[in-house]
């Protein structure tokens, strides 16, 4: 019932009831950037029914143990954990098979998060969607959260029953990640705006991720944004997210009034090269 | 050592269930079970004295899972640690109500009281956090949640409910057919009010900012107002002896 607390990492649970709002993008950018800040980070696919971290990672091909040979012990963890290319610090362990939600508890869970958690800063968990034994099993391995969400009453709805259950597992602090923000339709009022989806939620705001069609080029090629396209909009909020998980002070900012920065930046540039 | 059980004499009462002297190395889901062992064959609701036991949520799940697998029922909770109070009225469990048989815990013999305390209407449970979609914390008694009740959540009493925030779920008052009871919420923007056996849906428009509203039963259809300043301070009076209680609702002062 307890969460591993004896273990010196940091175990974070990446979480949203609702799925496709982004967990798994998140854990893949999160962990790629926490590797480059110099943390050791361990990134598990808690998802077993569709599992896809290695896919995002661009680590499909280098599997050759996963969770299930590590908790029957066919395998040491050292040999299961495939590290990334690019980015030593980073390692992924694999979920098994499908069949292993079938008689997976949340002592075995426990059991991988704790030898994981040994040799590492960071344990980032990919949560499956939904509030059912999966979701289960990864929280209770947990000792914190972050719960994503998308400005759309249904995936708020989703994210608030998540909250609720991991208030009541002992699973804190949880934090809040605000994926796939259109700054243009928050404007026209055609979109949650951030306030409104943080007053129903009540949670800090750990980040602010645009809309970003990047994120489906670097998920095709299994290379995360904050592998390479750091410039992008999407990518340079993921690394503020990591840095702000690590207690660095990085203001947050808000899309729609970056958004007028960077057209009244642009117009200042085309006045000042004499075009108009 | 186990929780040591003491059997309620007659239906309408819970049995209780009590710890033993609170330890650091203690675990409340052992005390329980080692307890069920050497249970009689109890049915029914059980309110389980904690002391000064600082149980969290997930202990109270605990026992509440334990006692469901052998037909019993957590109902509520006597404790003396803050945090175990919140952490019980988080779940939905009656919270500090005095127990019921004080004389059978002191262990004198003594008159047993003549009224039902712990079904007293009159009483006034608190949830303490925000209720989160999907969570329903219901109250025997007016329920006042200090926090908001979020969209897709419920909350239930049989006498009022109070909303120290801001109630965008289900509210219903007089569950067991109070029409005196009413909600009063300092923003009231629920999905629907239900008052006894009314029901409303809520209202389109957000409702005025810093306006504490009311809604309650005029004429068989449930209505919103101001909220009334004095109330409801004036209307939940401290369980008095000799009060009747039951499916009564207090009425207004």
């Amino acid at each position: 019932m307890t969460p591993v607390t004896s273990a010196p990492a940091r175990i974070i649970l990446i979480c949203s009831g609702k799925g496709g709002v982004g967990k798994t993008t998140l854990t893949a950018n999160l962990g790629i950037a926490l590797a480059k800040l110099g943390e050791r980070t361990t990134v598990l696919d808690a998802d077993f029914g569709l599992r896809n971290l290695d896919l995002l990672l661009g680590l499909e091909n280098r599997i050759v143990y996963t969770a299930q040979d590590v908790l029957s012990e066919t395998c040491r963890l050292e040999q299961a954990l495939v590290k990334h290319k690019q980015q030593p610090n980073l390692s992924l362990l694999p979920a098994g098979n499908p069949r292993m939600l079938e008689w997976l508890t949340p002592e075995d869970m426990q059991k991988i998060v704790k030898l994981i958690a040994a040799q590492a800063d960071y344990v980032l968990i990919d949560c499956p969607a939904g509030v059912e034994q999966g979701f289960k099993n990864a929280a209770m391995a947990s000792q914190e959260a972050i719960v994503i969400t998308t400005p759309e009453i249904s995936a708020v709805r989703d994210a608030d029953r998540v909250i609720g259950l991991l208030n009541t597992m002992n699973v804190a602090p949880v934090q809040l990640v605000l994926n796939r923000v259109r700054p243009k339709m928050v404007a026209n009022q055609d979109m949650l705006a951030v306030e409104s989806v943080t007053d129903i939620l009540a949670l800090p705001l750990l980040g602010l991720v645009v809309e970003d069609e990047q994120v489906i080029v670097a998920t095709n090629r299994g290379e995360p944004l904050t592998l390479n396209g750091s410039a992008t909009a999407a990518g340079k909020a993921y690394h503020n997210i990591a840095k702000r998980l690590r207690g660095e002070d990085v203001p947050l900012i808000d899309p729609s009034k970056e958004r007028k920065g960077l057209r009244a930046r642009l117009m200042n540039k085309l006045r000042q090269s004499g075009l108009f | 050592m186990a929780a040591e059980w003491i059997p309620s004499v007659d239906r309408e009462r819970p049995h209780l269930l009590k710890l033993p002297p609170w330890s650091e190395a203690g675990d409340p889901g052992h005390e329980v079970s080692d307890a069920l062992l050497v249970a009689p064959s109890l049915r029914g609701a059980v309110t389980l004295l904690c002391g000064p036991w600082p149980l969290r949520p997930g202990d109270f799940r605990r026992v509440q899972e334990l006692l469901a697998a052998a037909s019993l029922s957590l109902w509520s909770v006597w404790c003396q640690e803050e945090g175990a109070k919140v952490a019980a009225a988080s779940l939905g469990l009656v919270v500090d109500k005095p127990p019921p048989h004080q004389d059978l815990i002191a262990g004198q013999g003594g008159q047993r009281q003549q009224r039902n305390t712990a079904l007293d209407a009159s009483a006034l449970s608190i949830h303490q956090g925000t209720v989160r979609s999907g969570d329903h914390p219901q109250a025997t008694g007016s329920l006042l949640v200090l926090g908001d009740v979020n969209p897709g959540a419920q909350v239930s009493a049989t006498g009022h409910v109070m909303v120290w925030g801001k109630l965008r779920g289900i509210a219903h008052a007089g569950r067991s057919g109070d029409r005196t009871a009413q909600i009063v919420a300092l923003h009231l923007h629920p999905l629907q009010l239900r008052i006894a056996d009314q029901v409303a849906r809520g209202p389109e428009e957000p409702p005025p900012h810093g306006l504490a509203e009311k809604a309650h039963l005029v004429n068989e259809s449930i209505q919103i107002d101001p909220a009334d300043p004095s109330w409801p301070l004036g209307c939940v009076p401290a369980p008095r002896p000799g009060l009747s209680s039951g499916g009564q609702g207090t009425k207004l002062a």
